[in-house]
């Protein structure tokens, strides 16, 4: 674009102050959380209006690293949203080349059953899925966190359209080219599917890590926590009067790994969020 | 003599639910024989060329290549390449690892993959580019790519699927003169599929002609042209195409005399026709040339080609004909001119649509 600078220029500008002022109003309660979990909890009791300003202190950060069971839950989390997206991963691709490719009985009113599942919220089968699991015995365990997200309706969907826009003469070039169905599907087919991989992958990795209400249900010992559910149960006192540095803190700790996803898959994000990794 | 043909199509037929595609089709290729499958597009070219690859069941019929049944083997191991129409290339590979993946997947050792990739890329000059991606590559080398594909596992038979349908003109007819110089090269049996009826006349030893779910003729380029076995294959090949004229038909001294809407006679030299309630006079606009005397017609439309002119004219009872005249014609819109017509090259087509022509000298 070569648009001369004349009325279009302020135009520019008021747009560029309107979105540094949203970007703003986005990062400043990061930035207060960060401030927060660098200040004592005793300077906290007496005023939050301080954080801007020294002393700073790492004693919060110090008594984590002794006291809070934040590390377990960090690893919870990560084991949790790890093995569910690589879970969603394989299984929706699969399914997907199933229903794009593969001819059997019913896949047409199969693949209408799975795309019921996108209409029926949680909240509607929660209680049922408690019973199942209290029933397994899967309370309180890993298979328990992690076999719910599993059943990822969007992901078979969205595989299956990516699948079906692939050519099917690449299979059939493939076939002449003596590859067995598997390998047509790992070699020519999955590497083809990485965009939308990268979406789905993002998209369930982060929904894993940010529920709070499957795992407050069935995860009621500490040890089996995630971070959201952990954190929640550390806001010990109403309005949280006193350890607000020491609940920041954890907070911190909490977006680490969450900041890495994000600026390694930084460009798969942003399309994925722009709807442009699906064609 | 029992030669083993290259490939012997039996009896082959296809239908798609209730929609019969293949009729019954029987066809023999011979060993470095360039086959063509020429018809309009929607006629089973494809579905014929995809069963012989195996990527398509048959309903009845067998497939034989080199003596052997194959039309229940996998499609690789019928000992055939085929070159798509889009090309199909895998996107995400090389253009190395695209020509070599085929003779991967059968574990050829590495030091000969190298060796048919190079000899394949340097045939087809796309040495430069081994390295890139497939969406690095203009179609022209795409194209030479999949054929490069297809060279390097050596198949008994090579399959191309409309290969230049995708290129501008230019580079179609480029292509086209390097395909007919790597068909010398290669001596393999050659099934092209096309609706480009210049392509099959320029390419192939032989051009089948497929409509209406069956082999309307099979035949070399010339003997279809001037031999054509029914009205279909006489309007199908040759370009403009073959003008039809609604006759009566008489015995001659040399021949069939056709007698046109307006009284005027032909004479050919078409001979045995049999009963027929009707008959079409088959003229190419090449053996309707303007002259001073014979048919009279008024000039509908002109089209100056260069090296000739197509003249588009109505006989007096109102027979659309098309004719031809030099290239520096002087014929205008609205003329009435004079068609000679070339009565030897004329053919005949009875109510069923055969077709009967000058017997054949020697
Ligand atoms: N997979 C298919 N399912 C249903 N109909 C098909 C399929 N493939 C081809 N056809 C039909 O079969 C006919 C022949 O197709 P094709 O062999 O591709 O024609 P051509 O290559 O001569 O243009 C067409 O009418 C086409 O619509
Ligand atoms: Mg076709």
């Amino acid at each position: 674009m070569s648009k001369p600078f004349g009325h279009m220029g302020w135009r520019h500008s008021l747009w560029w102050l309107a979105l540094i002022a949203l970007g703003l109003i986005m990062v400043a309660p990061l930035i207060w959380t960060l401030m927060l979990s660098l200040k004592s909890n005793s300077e906290l009791l007496r005023s939050t209006t301080n954080a801007f300003h020294l002393p700073y202190t790492l004693e919060n950060y110090a008594a984590i690293l002794k006291s809070s069971g934040v590390f377990r839950w960090l690893f919870n989390s990560v084991l949790v949203a790890g093995l569910t997206t690589i879970g969603v991963l394989t299984l929706s691709s699969l399914a997907g080349y199933g229903f794009a490719r593969l001819e059997f009985p019913f896949r047409d009113v199969l693949f209408v059953v799975v795309l019921f599942g996108l209409a029926i919220p949680e909240q509607a089968v929660i209680i049922t899925r408690h019973q199942m699991f209290a029933g397994l015995g899967l309370h309180n365990s890993y298979p328990g966190l992690i076999l719910p997200g599993l059943a990822a309706p969007f992901g078979v969907f969205l595989m299956t359209q990516y699948f079906k826009a692939i050519p099917k003469e690449l299979d059939e070039a493939a076939m002449l080219d003596n590859a067995s169905r598997l390998k047509v599907f790992w070699k020519v087919l999955l590497p083809l599917t990485l965009p939308a991989q990268a979406t789905l992958g993002i998209f369930t990795f982060l929904a894993a890590w940010n529920d709070y209400w499957w795992p407050l249900i069935s995860a009621t010992r500490p040890e089996m926590f995630t971070l959201t559910v952990g954190i929640a149960s550390s806001q010990i006192n109403f309005a949280q009067t006193s350890g607000l540095g020491y609940l920041m803190t954890q907070a911190v700790f909490a977006s680490v790994p969450i900041l890495i996803v994000y600026v390694f898959f930084q460009k798969y994000i942003v399309r994925a969020v722009a709807g442009q990794a699906v064609r | 003599m029992n030669r083993v043909s290259a490939i012997d199509i039996r009896n082959v037929t296809k239908a798609y639910g209730p929609t019969l595609v293949l009729d019954d089709i029987s066809l023999k290729a011979e060993a470095n024989e360039f086959i063509a499958f020429l018809g309009p597009s929607g006629c089973g070219k494809s579905t014929l060329l995809r069963m012989i690859a195996g990527l398509e069941t048959l309903d009845a019929g067998e497939i034989h290549i080199g003596g052997r049944r194959i039309d229940e083997r996998e499609p690789g191991a019928r000992g055939v390449a085929m070159v798509f129409q889009h090309y199909a290339l895998y996107p995400h590979m090389t253009i190395r690892d695209n020509m070599g993946f085929g003779l991967k997947n059968i574990r050829m050792n590495k030091a000969e993959i190298d060796r048919r990739v190079a000899e394949a890329a340097r045939i087809l000059e796309i040495e430069p580019f081994l390295d890139k991606k497939p969406g690095q590559l203009s179609g022209g080398q795409k194209q030479r790519v999949a054929i490069g594909r297809a060279i390097v596992k050596n198949p008994d038979i090579f399959l191309f699927d409309e290969p230049l349908s995708n290129l501008d003109a230019a580079l179609r007819m480029r292509t086209r003169l390097e395909l007919a110089q790597l068909r010398r090269r290669l001596n393999a049996t050659m099934i092209l599929v096309t609706h480009d009826q210049v392509e099959a006349m320029t390419l192939a030893d032989r051009i089948v002609v497929m409509h209406d779910k069956k082999i309307q003729q099979v035949g070399a380029p010339m003997d279809i042209y001037a031999r054509p076995a029914n009205r279909f294959v006489a309007s199908f090949v040759g370009s403009p195409p073959m003008n039809f004229l609604p006759v009566s038909v008489s015995e001659g001294a040399n021949g069939a005399v056709a007698t046109l809407g307006d009284g005027s006679k032909v004479t050919t030299r078409v001979k045995g026709l049999t009963d027929s309630a009707s008959w079409e006079l088959g003229l190419r606009p090449e053996h309707v040339r303007v002259s001073d005397q014979g048919l009279a017609a008024k000039v509908e439309f002109v089209e100056r080609l260069g090296e000739r002119t197509l003249v588009y004219a109505r006989l007096g009872d109102g027979t659309a004909l098309t004719a031809e005249d030099e290239g520096l014609s002087r014929v205008k819109m609205g003329d009435t001119i004079y068609l000679k017509v070339d009565g030897d090259a004329a053919h005949l087509f009875d109510a069923d649509g055969k077709g009967y022509h000058t017997p054949e000298v020697g």
